[in-house]
């Protein structure tokens, strides 16, 4: 058969549908029933189905694999996954599906690790510790291990319940696929030069100095309640001198806006600031290869950051001079500026944090943006907990 | 490089893995598991795209997920508790008396092997005579 003859949508669909039959022929041999089950045969075609999915994978998304330690870690974790998943499902044993189910959590938390978030494995890993211990409790509390029974060693419609699953897992694929910019450049499948890639890999977003100088602005900004304060008719030379300071730390690292510069005795790379010249220098020695200078969205999202708080931070020490030369300083709307622009800087700095250290921006973003939902969560707690004492309270004995 | 594409499709794996031991498994306690399994692969895609994005909100859903997931652990293992003092038995087959009106019940035709015969313990044969008891000690005891 000449496979030429086919379009890539028809040869990814024929690959999809391979990988998903041989994930149904295997469970339909390993899942439990009152007859002797093929172990052999359907563990071999379990282990075909992962593989096939990891060939497709290779071919169709990931061609160039710079990062191998990430590679292998991430196959060894999906691997992990997807195969004590498997025995989750198959096991007879309720007590070693348990076990199962504990793999597939650490499995789960390594990839939480490989997208760079901790506290997520973190709080994984201590609650469903919990939950599979207390899991385990009610296996041993109530299931009779007495021969075989029809909970564990009978399964309801074997045959439809697999082909549903994977006939859902095979249309999520092919639509992952549909949905990828593979489809679209397929035909264009130039390898990037591999002295562009090492240098595209360890880009520093934020580096130290830009830390540290945003910080000093932070701080700046956290007290200019007291340049705010008393009567904003006095002193205003030495007022608007702070917020002068404040501007040109930022613009050290945003850059300023070009009207603002009144000569052109400072240099273009302090014009447009660190970051900027940095990512951007990048993206010009990367022109060759902008696809995958594309694939680093945090770099992406900084670079937007930093243009919005250059334009803010102009926009906003503009507003403060006007403010304080009036006749009325308004007080509170001063402070109001600041604070929208104090927002923007963390912003800019959680963003740059972000693959490392994402755990305070995370508390950030809980307790600032999705309060009101942390709170419903918390009363939904609670209110699950009254329900499971009340769902489980022996009615009509007395205590 | 892996990219985001790689963790949705492992992620849809390991769903439909779920989705297939929630379908076919009738012990409940494994059929909550196998739940737990689906929200874990849903838990992956928010985190992949949290990271594909550079930013955190899907880390913030990944935290409500999770804390949903614990509710739903909790009322599970309670309502499962109270089935399994009305009905001995953790099947949920057990309440398909519950099921639509008009849908024929699922009954088991396979029967189960006969189970392997077991070797009887061995039984010392009494030696020796049994004492006759007295009247005196029949008043004793």
């Amino acid at each position: 058969m000449d496979l030429s003859t086919f379009s890539p949508i028809q040869l990814v669909g024929g690959q999809i549908a391979i990988i998903a039959l041989l994930a149904i022929i295997g469970f339909l041999l390993l899942l439990p029933r009152p007859q002797a089950r093929w172990v052999t045969l359907g563990t071999a075609s379990l282990i075909a189905a992962v593989s096939g999915l990891g060939a497709w994978l290779y071919t169709t998304f990931g061609k160039p694999m710079p990062d191998l330690i990430g590679t292998v870690l991430f196959g060894f974790f999906s691997v992990g996954a997807l195969g004590f998943g498997s025995v989750l499902v198959t096991q007879r044993n309720p007590a070693r599906g348990a076990i199962a189910f504990a793999f597939v959590i650490l499995s789960t938390c390594g990839l939480f690790l490989l997208l760079a978030a901790p506290f997520l494995m973190a709080a994984t890993v201590i609650i469903y510790a919990g939950a599979i211990i207390v899991t385990f409790l009610f296996v041993l509390m109530l299931s009779q291990n007495d021969g075989p029974s029809d909970e564990n060693d009978r399964s309801r419609e074997p045959r439809l319940g697999a082909l549903a699953g994977f006939a859902f897992t095979g249309l999520v694929l092919f639509s992952l696929y549909l949905g990828s910019p593979i489809p679209a450049s397929a035909d264009t499948s130039k390898a990037p030069a591999a002295s562009l890639r090492k240098q595209l890999l360890p880009v520093v977003v934020l580096n130290t100095e830009e830390k540290a100088l945003l910080q000093t602005a932070l701080v700046s900004l956290d007290s200019a309640g007291e340049q705010l304060s008393g009567d904003l008719t006095k002193d205003r030379d030495s007022r608007i001198e702070y917020f002068t300071r404040i501007k040109n730390t930022l613009a050290e690292v945003v850059g300023e806006p070009v009207q603002f510069e009144p000569t052109s005795a400072k240099t273009a790379v302090s014009r447009s600031g660190s970051v900027l010249s940095r990512l951007v220098r990048l993206r010009q020695e990367l022109n060759a290869d902008l696809e995958l200078y594309r694939q680093d969205h945090q770099a992406r999202a900084v670079v937007t950051q930093a243009v919005k708080l250059q334009e803010l931070n102009a926009a906003t020490y503009r507003k403060l001079e006007t403010n304080l030369l009036d006749a009325n300083p308004n007080s509170d709307l001063a402070r109001a500026e600041v604070a929208g622009l104090r927002e923007e800087v963390l912003l800019l700095m959680g963003m740059g944090e972000l693959p490392a250290s994402n755990v305070s921006n995370l508390g950030y973003q809980l307790y600032t943006e999705y309060l009101l939902a942390v709170e419903l969560a918390g009363a939904l707690l609670l209110v699950a907990s009254l329900g499971a004492v009340a769902i489980a309270r022996r009615k009509g004995v007395p205590s | 490089m892996i990219s985001l594409w790689h963790y949705l499709a492992v992620a849809a794996a390991l769903f439909g893995i779920g989705l297939v031991g929630f379908l076919t498994r009738r012990n409940l306690i494994t059929m909550f598991l196998c739940a737990e399994m689906m929200l874990q692969a849903v838990a992956i895609n928010f985190a992949a795209f949290a990271r594909f994005h550079g930013n955190l909100q899907g880390q913030v859903f990944v935290m409500f997920l999770i804390a949903v997931a614990a509710c739903e652990a909790g009322l599970a293992l309670a309502l499962f508790l109270m089935l399994y003092r009305r009905g001995k038995s953790l099947d949920s087959s057990d309440w398909q008396t519950l099921r639509e009106l008009g849908v024929p019940p699922a009954i088991d035709t396979q029967s189960f092997p006969a189970p392997a015969p077991v070797e009887p313990d061995p039984v010392l044969s009494p030696a020796g005579a049994r004492p006759a008891l007295s009247t005196e000690e029949a008043a004793r005891v």
